[in-house]
């Protein structure tokens, strides 16, 4: 029954609401609204659209890698190099041809150089390294880049983590755990690592100077050495196996985080399983797409064409089995906005709106309801025949 | 080059999706703009590991059974949107710590929840019993409002005791109802969910929150907000809408009173009979229209409102099981003081902000993440101006240092173990929502619910305080205030009114 409670409170309260709604609005200021807040001033700082970066300076090691020194370029409006977390990758923003491309480069150098205006990426020769080899070719001390701002997982979780990381890094792998050694020297991050890194000669260890001269720095960090081709003295020699993990551990609890290139993860997961770890205690980081020849068992070498949307226009591009669609994308001259070419950041989140893909089970880390809704990441996903995507459009840089 | 449609909705969080698939469905040509590149805003999902976490939903109010339908599932039938809804077995656990504390489950079902607030407070019931009585009066009065423009004498009528709480916050009401001060603590549980206190917090929106989680439970998407969020988006496809993301509106396009379209960033302009905008008052009147098309009432009530509350959230994701760690409760509300003005106190500060919800989704969601592991998540409010002065550096030992903060105080108060078995964690800080959703300074509640500027005044006021003709505002910012079920409910009716602008040529 309405109205059976009996309250003793006095109904001419409603007739003073719109009055007191009206006096609040004339009593207020007709000062301009703010423009900006300070949280959204310091998420930018984490995440800005695009950083625009000066080479400052260009360091070689040996035949096939090099270090770049990545200063802001206050003249583009970048004053300041975005904050990350160790282990953090930038994407570099490329022009090569009609190409237009991102690639991810973990940041070598510590955390709190980028307040001090300085990010170091090196970058290694790779075998099919279309962006490498475009960047160690083209890159001079005083050109523009454009970066990305920081993004990836890869990074020690002190409330997940043990303190204590064994690393295990392979080639170019090395460079997040350069970083987090940095931290850990700097005092930015509070934990130890021993790192494991794999090289095929003596002479082809990257940063090796740098690393000693870190690991004198800290009794936190420590690094062994470990050359697969050629034995030589005061080295350990072969490949990472559980003996060889075991040997150096520590004692109690710790993680394992690695960083290479597949092969090393397919060999090293096989001798990890002999130590039994929780999956907590391991650690990946991404290291780009699948071959899908590889993981597809009957896959032909179908070429197809895509018809590609964005917004209001409509385009149609060539597109291949053994190919990503993300670089097929890319190799049309299509802006995607994209970030860890691995199938798990998301930012490539694209409409399949017809046709069929394939996507490798062990890249396809999309969130349930976009398989619902036939949403892909463009970067782990082949086409089977024709199809028809809708891409986002990408803000361009200046 | 322009692109031409009826209706331009810009935001893709949930009352813009609502808006956008029911001009659609209405048959108008609808173009949903969205900065993102996903819908949703907060009602989303992301991923770490083996894990899919739900972002910020804890519960849908106003969805019902299919017997027993809420105003949302009716919103979702119509719009044909259908996503797999799972069901809150309780209302809610609340545990107090300290001198004056408690540790009580509350079920669904007015009934059941009389009775359980009998047993922990003697003496409760009469007054529980007329609190349900009163919330039915307010929702009768609403629904009497919200047909049109209302008559005095009837209110007088058949409204009475409608027209003695409507300008009253819960604590007042809650005092002349009689209702001892330990049921009045619990029943004040749900206040977070909105971010003002009993002291402040509307009854009429409170008692009506209250009443629909309790007389018909909450409900939970299967598969996480996202879900949701693109059964929305499909549903504008399918009605003939198009969407399109990572689009960002730069200028609201105006003349002598009347909004026309949109630019975007890139410079193009789409125009439109009518434009829905899903972000806030405070965006479009600080530099999107043109100094002398900004309306002076428009910068007085943005100047005279307060942001609402912004949010905390650690995601973690258990190498244990809900039974190994010996946890029951979907969502516990957790305090160390019972008075929700005391805890609102702590929300000013960066380290004194004792409140949280701990949720677990595998209790409601069995199957939500493998076998052997659970998705925990807690959710602190924070108000604006706490996060502000951070600087980069000490950014990521601050979101650590809350986060411990809630897991240590969780297993103290559930006497529950987790901080060994974290396999996945990840923050959303207030920085974090600034980023998703472009708020300012990462708001996530809107407005502060002040007494002038709770839902009632502000759907009162919807005619009179439109002085662009031609551009609505909807989303928690908007005339049903925060919150799922009101941004969903705000972006449909905002949508009914721009389309009766349309059929009827203004």
């Amino acid at each position: 029954m309405a109205n059976e409670v009996n309250l003793n409170l006095d109904p001419r309260g409603f007739l003073e609401i719109m009055p007191q709604r009206a006096a609040a609005f004339e009593a207020a200021s007709e000062a301009p609204l703010p423009t900006d807040y300070p949280v959204n001033k310091l998420m930018r700082a984490f995440h800005p659209d695009w950083q625009y970066a000066r080479i400052q300076k260009i360091e070689t090691h040996g035949p096939g890698a090099k270090s770049f020194t990545l200063v802001p370029d206050e003249s583009k409006g970048t004053k300041e190099l975005a904050y990350f977390s160790a282990g953090q990758y930038i994407c570099v923003y490329l022009a090569i041809g009609a190409s237009r491309l991102l690639r991810p480069y973990s940041i070598r150098s510590a955390p709190a150089d980028a307040p001090a205006g300085k990010y170091i990426l090196t970058i290694k020769r790779a075998q099919d390294g279309f962006a490498s080899d475009y960047i160690l070719d083209h890159w001079k001390e005083g050109g523009a880049v454009t970066l990305t701002g920081p993004e990836g997982n890869f990074t020690y979780e002190p409330l997940r983590d043990a303190k204590e990381i064994v690393g295990i890094a392979g080639g170019s792998g090395i460079t997040p755990f350069f970083s987090l050694a940095a931290a850990i020297a700097g005092g930015a991050e509070d934990c130890r690592l021993t790192l494991l890194y794999g090289s095929r000669r003596a002479e082809d260890i990257l940063l090796k100077d740098e690393l000693d001269a870190l690991a004198r720095q800290t009794d936190k960090f420590k690094v062994i050495h470990v050359l697969s081709d050629d034995p030589a003295e005061g080295y350990e020699s072969g490949f990472i196996t559980a003996d060889l993990i075991k040997k150096h551990t520590p004692s109690g609890d710790y993680s394992l985080f690695l960083c290479g290139p597949q092969e090393m993860y397919a060999y090293c997961d096989a001798q990890i399983a002999a130590l039994a770890l929780p999956p907590r205690r391991v650690r990946h980081e991404l290291f780009g797409a699948p071959s899908a020849r590889l993981t597809h068992p009957n896959l032909k070498d179908g070429a197809f064409t895509m018809k590609v949307i964005t917004r209001n226009s409509e385009k149609e591009a060539p597109c291949a089995a053994n190919e990503s669609l993300l670089v097929a994308l890319e190799r049309a001259g299509t802006a995607v906005p994209s970030r860890c070419r691995s199938g798990e950041c998301g930012f490539c989140h694209t409409k399949l709106l017809s046709g069929e893909v394939f996507i490798p089970s062990d890249f396809d880390k999309r969130r349930l309801a976009d398989v619902a809704y036939n949403y892909i990441h463009p970067c782990v996903t082949f086409p089977l025949s024709d199809i028809t995507i809708e891409v986002p459009g990408q803000k361009e840089p200046v | 080059m322009v692109k031409t449609v009826d209706v331009v909705v810009a935001g893709a969080g949930n009352a813009g999706l609502a808006a956008a698939a029911a001009t659609a469905k209405m048959g108008l040509s609808t173009l949903l703009v969205e900065r993102h590149n996903i819908p949703g805003g907060s009602a989303s999902s992301f991923r770490r590991g083996r894990f899919e976490f739900e972002p910020s939903l804890h519960e849908l109010a106003g969805y019902g059974s299919p017997g027993n339908p809420g105003d949302v599932r009716d919103i979702f039938s119509d719009l044909g949107v259908n996503v797999e809804m799972l069901e809150v077995k309780d209302a809610f656990r609340t545990i107090v710590t300290g001198p004056e504390g408690y540790d009580l489950v509350m079920p669904v079902g007015i009934e059941n929840f009389v009775y359980a607030m009998e047993k922990a407070v003697p003496g409760s019931a009469e007054s529980t019993v007329n609190f349900f009585k009163l919330a039915g009066d307010v929702g009768r009065a609403l629904g009497y409002l919200s047909s049109g423009q209302p008559d005095p004498a009837v209110l007088q009528k058949d409204h009475i005791n409608f027209m003695k709480v409507a300008n009253l916050p819960a604590g007042p009401v809650l005092d002349a109802l009689n209702m001892p001060p330990k049921a009045q603590q619990i029943i004040m549980t749900y206040w977070p969910y909105m971010g003002t206190p009993r002291g402040q917090f509307s009854f009429v929106l409170y008692s009506l929150m209250v009443y629909r989680y309790i007389s018909m439970s909450a409900y939970i998407p299967k598969n996480r907000s996202h879900d949701m969020s693109l059964a929305l988006e499909q549903a504008i496809r399918d009605h003939g809408g198009e969407v399109w993301y990572n689009t960002e509106i730069s200028e609201l396009l105006v003349k002598d009173g009347r909004c026309y379209g949109v630019r975007t960033r890139d410079g193009s302009e789409i125009h439109s009979k009518q434009v829905i905008a899903n972000f806030y008052p405070d965006r479009a009147f600080a530099g999107m229209t043109p100094p002398n098309e900004t309306p002076k009432q428009e910068v007085k009530r943005a100047n005279a409102r307060t942001l609402g509350m912004s949010g905390y959230c650690v995601y973690l994701g258990l190498d244990k099981s809900p039974e190994e760690l010996g946890i029951k409760d979907y969502s516990v509300f957790i305090n160390t003081t019972p008075d929700s003005d005391e805890q609102q106190k702590g929300m000013y500060t960066l380290d004194n902000n004792d409140f949280f919800i701990m949720n677990c989704l595998n209790i409601d969601n069995p199957g939500c993440s493998p076998e052997g592991t659970s998705i925990l998540w807690g959710t602190q409010l924070f108000a604006p101006g706490v996060w502000d002065q951070l600087k980069p550096a000490e950014y990521k030992a601050v979101k650590n240092r809350v986060a411990k903060k809630i897991i240590t105080a969780y297993e103290r108060a559930a006497g529950v173990k987790i901080s060994d078995c974290i396999e996945e964690i990840s923050t959303a800080t207030p920085v974090t929502f600034a980023r998703y959703l472009d708020t300012p300074d990462g708001s996530i509640y809107g407005y502060h619910g002040v007494k002038w500027d709770a839902m009632l005044p502000r759907i009162m006021g919807m005619r009179g305080e439109q002085w662009i003709q031609g551009l609505r505002f909807a989303g928690g910012h908007g005339a049903r205030t925060m919150g799922y079920s009101s941004t969903y409910i705000n972006g449909y009716q905002t949508a009914q009114l721009a389309a009766q602008e349309i059929k009827e040529g203004r």
